[in-house]
């Protein structure tokens, strides 16, 4: 049962940390609009063409 | 961007690609007008003229909004930012990036042109999980 749990336990952290994939993009000093502070940042990677 | 001012930042990353024509000069235009203080009025007016992004038609751009149109076009034509547009062209083929607009919000990527619904929807999530 205790391995059960575990194997349960080690697949939902598994497809949890692939839904919740997050990237680290770095900021530099890309143009940026809004406060630093702000809970949501957003970055836009863009060809204006 | 108004509906959730104070609460969310943009940060824009250039990533001109392939063989479009004007997709550099474009970019190297909106850091030109960014070094003197009208980077997001640049970057508006690109985005309505698009694909009209020559380099004369960007120094009437550059005109419009009230450059100083010398030191603009100096900028264009030495090619001031390139070193910053290969930076962000690297991260991009890096994240192995192949689709323009692609968006990074609080790391979460969202490829292509969405809804603006949709990209709210992740937004909300993210205020929220934020609040926790």
């Amino acid at each position: 049962m205790k391995k059960l749990v575990v194997f349960i336990f080690f697949l939902s952290s598994f497809s949890l940390s692939f839904a919740e994939q997050r990237f680290i993009v770095p900021l530099e000093d890309s143009p940026s609009y809004g406060p630093s502070a702000a809970p949501v940042t957003i970055i836009e990677f863009i060809d204006f063409q | 961007m108004e509906t959730f001012k104070g609460k969310i930042r943009l940060v824009i990353k250039n990533y001109p690609y392939k063989y479009r024509d004007f997709s550099y000069i474009a970019a190297e235009a909106s850091l030109a007008a960014g070094d003197q203080g009208k980077y997001w009025e640049m970057h508006d007016l690109l985005i309505k003229r698009s694909p009209e992004l020559d380099r004369d038609r960007l120094i009437t751009y550059a005109k419009e909004i009230g450059l100083d149109v010398r030191v603009f076009t100096a900028s264009l034509d030495t090619r001031k930012h390139a070193a910053s547009i290969e930076r962000d062209k690297k991260l991009a083929v890096d994240l192995d990036l192949y689709n323009t607009p692609t968006f990074f919000i609080n790391g979460r990527r969202v490829i292509g042109e969405r809804p603006y619904e949709y990209l709210k929807k992740i937004i909300e999530e993210e205020l929220r999980s934020a609040k926790q």
